[in-house]
């Protein structure tokens, strides 16, 4: 109740229409003038900033052991391992999602996301080449490399 | 007042619990079952693999079923020996403190599941589909599978939504290769399993007791694969359920190591005041895999039982799943109504095992009623409800 007041008491002061709730709050503004500018910066992400920065909330890490995580996540994403950095961005969704919270942890999850982004992108465009573009494009080589082929020649599925 | 809030707590949060183990348990089975039906590989590849399950005995199509039964009697003794022996070896191990070896072979065995197991199931689906992958692709996306599972089984932090995922995929890949057994051999080494599991945490000398004893008296948690379901969140009093466990920190200082019944002391988190009772206690049997001609493979680290995790949500052991997979995987290669009737005896088993667990209140084994009605169903709907429904389709009476 204490935010919405502070909402419609922004609002209000903002778009200068006297509405009941600015009449009733207005006489208290002054007082309360210092408030606005955390006002402001809080409500400009549409919810309240998050207690926890993982998606498990109170099951997940505090707020200091994630720094340590994140940035474990993000190094060892570079050894062609695009998977943990999707990991690290679901992992930390509430940081990904509130622009202005965790400003420790953001630069590793935010990283993550756009190495997850890229690398998928060559990953997908060179795996559609493959596949649509058959032995048209790649000649006798397409056959050398297909997987099923490549399974057969070396006998994998009798392994185990 | 305070006891109506807590009959109710308790009504409220244990149907979640319940059906927070039982879907992971049914998607296993799913998976397994469509694992099966799409795949096939019952006649080409099963007659040539060669592991510790078939050491004794290689069953022939063209043997007597007297002669199978033995042959896969034999072959069931043979495996639950060599369960029993390295059981007694991670009894061991624990006993010396070898817990980051363990750890560490749990990681191994879970990059061996996911690489070469997960690997292998995927070339089966590619050749089966005609999916034109390239080898390099493919292989990227198989070790940033693998690697991100060993991290999940590894790390004790890890997002509980793919960590969960992970072990139902672990089970569903080596319950597809239990399944792949011939046929008499794995109905007999499921009902040897069932009988051992109950031996084994139930008798005073069994391996799995002494583990869990083990376990209790020092207060640790035993390294290995087990599947722990997130803890309900109880809005009445803003904290997780907490229940009273085996382990709980004595504040008073008792330094007795209890071996049945429950602790007296309570734990307590932040300002939670809902302590139920409750049961810990993890039991582990080691899955075997494959074996070679010239040598035997190192061995995962399963486990199977119930009990409460360290979040003081409900934990499967790892066992558990594989085993119930591969009844109904089983029964799949079969028909799909021995699927029916076997997946609903697996069910009313696991029912019936946590009803025990909150009246028993001691180590108790998953397996055995599981198994055991399971096996039952399956041979009589083999026996006489396949001959019922049969008749009356065909006879256009019902159905």
């Amino acid at each position: 109740m204490m935010e919405r007041s502070r909402e419609i008491m922004e609002r209000s002061s903002e778009e200068g229409i006297p509405s009941e709730a600015a009449v009733l709050i207005n006489p208290r503004h002054d007082q309360n003038a210092n408030l606005n500018p955390i006002i402001a910066s809080s409500s400009s992400s549409s919810s309240l900033r998050p207690e926890w920065p993982t998606i498990d909330g109170p099951l997940g890490l505090s707020e200091q052991d994630s720094v340590g995580y994140a940035r474990k996540f993000f190094g060892f994403g570079f050894l062609l391992l695009p998977l943990l950095w999707a990991v690290n961005c679901y992992y930390f969704w509430p940081v990904l999602r509130h622009s202005t919270s965790f400003p420790r942890i953001r630069p590793y999850v935010v990283g993550s996301a756009i190495g997850f982004t890229v690398f998928s992108a060559m990953l997908a465009s060179w795996a559609v080449t493959f596949t649509v573009g058959g032995e048209r494009l790649f000649g006798h080589a397409w056959d050398e490399l297909v997987m099923y082929n490549v399974a057969d020649r070396y006998g994998l599925t009798g392994i185990f | 007042m305070d006891r109506n809030q807590r009959n109710t707590s308790i009504l409220h949060t244990l149907g979640e619990e319940i059906v927070r183990i039982i879907t992971p348990v049914s998607i296993c089975m799913l998976s397994v079952v469509i694992l099966v039906s799409i795949l096939d590989t019952d006649s080409s590849i099963s007659s040539s693999i060669s592991t510790i399950a078939t050491i004794a005995y290689t069953e022939d199509t063209s043997d007597s079923e007297w002669d199978k039964f033995k042959g896969a009697l034999l072959n069931s003794l043979v495996f639950v020996a060599v369960v029993t022996a390295v059981t007694f070896l991670l009894v061991l191990l624990f006993y010396f403190n070898c817990t980051k070896f363990l750890k560490y072979y749990m990681g191994f065995s879970a990059f061996l599941v996911l690489g070469f197991m997960g690997g292998e199931i995927g070339i089966f689906l590619i050749q089966v589909f005609k999916f034109a992958i390239d080898c390099f692709t493919y292989l990227l996306l198989l070790l940033n599978f693998a690697i991100v599972g060993v991290f999940a089984v590894f790390m004790s932090k890890f997002p509980i939504f793919v960590t969960q995922s992970y072990m139902v995929v672990i089970g569903v890949l080596t319950a597809y290769w239990f399944t792949m057994l011939p046929e008499w051999t794995t109905w007999v080494l499921l009902v040897a399993m069932a009988l051992y599991d109950l031996a084994a945490v139930l008798l005073p000398g069994g391996p799995l007791r002494l583990l869990v004893e083990l376990a209790i008296s020092r207060d640790e948690d035993i390294p290995a694969l087990v599947y722990e379901a997130r803890p309900i969140f109880d809005p009445g009093s803003n904290t997780t359920v907490q229940r009273r466990t085996w382990r709980d920190r004595d504040r008073r200082g008792n330094p007795e190591s209890q071996t049945t019944g429950p602790q007296v002391g309570s734990e307590t988190v932040g300002s939670s005041q809902n302590v139920e009772e409750g049961n810990v206690h993890e039991l582990s049997v080691p899955l075997i895999e494959r074996v070679r001609d010239h040598g035997l493979q190192p061995e995962n680290l399963g486990i199977e039982g119930i009990g409460l995790g360290s979040l003081g949500a409900i934990k499967l052991g790892l066992g558990d799943f594989i085993f119930y997979s591969v009844l109904v995987g089983r029964a799949a290669m079969y028909d799909f109504m021995t699927v029916y009737a076997c997946y609903l005896a697996i069910i009313a088993g696991l029912g019936i095992t946590l009803i025990l667990l909150a009246l028993y209140q001691k180590a108790l084994p998953a397996l055995p009623v599981s198994v055991l009605l399971g096996v039952l169903f399956y041979v009589l709907t083999r026996v006489f409800l396949e001959e019922f429904v049969v008749q009356c389709s065909s006879k256009l009476l019902m159905f």
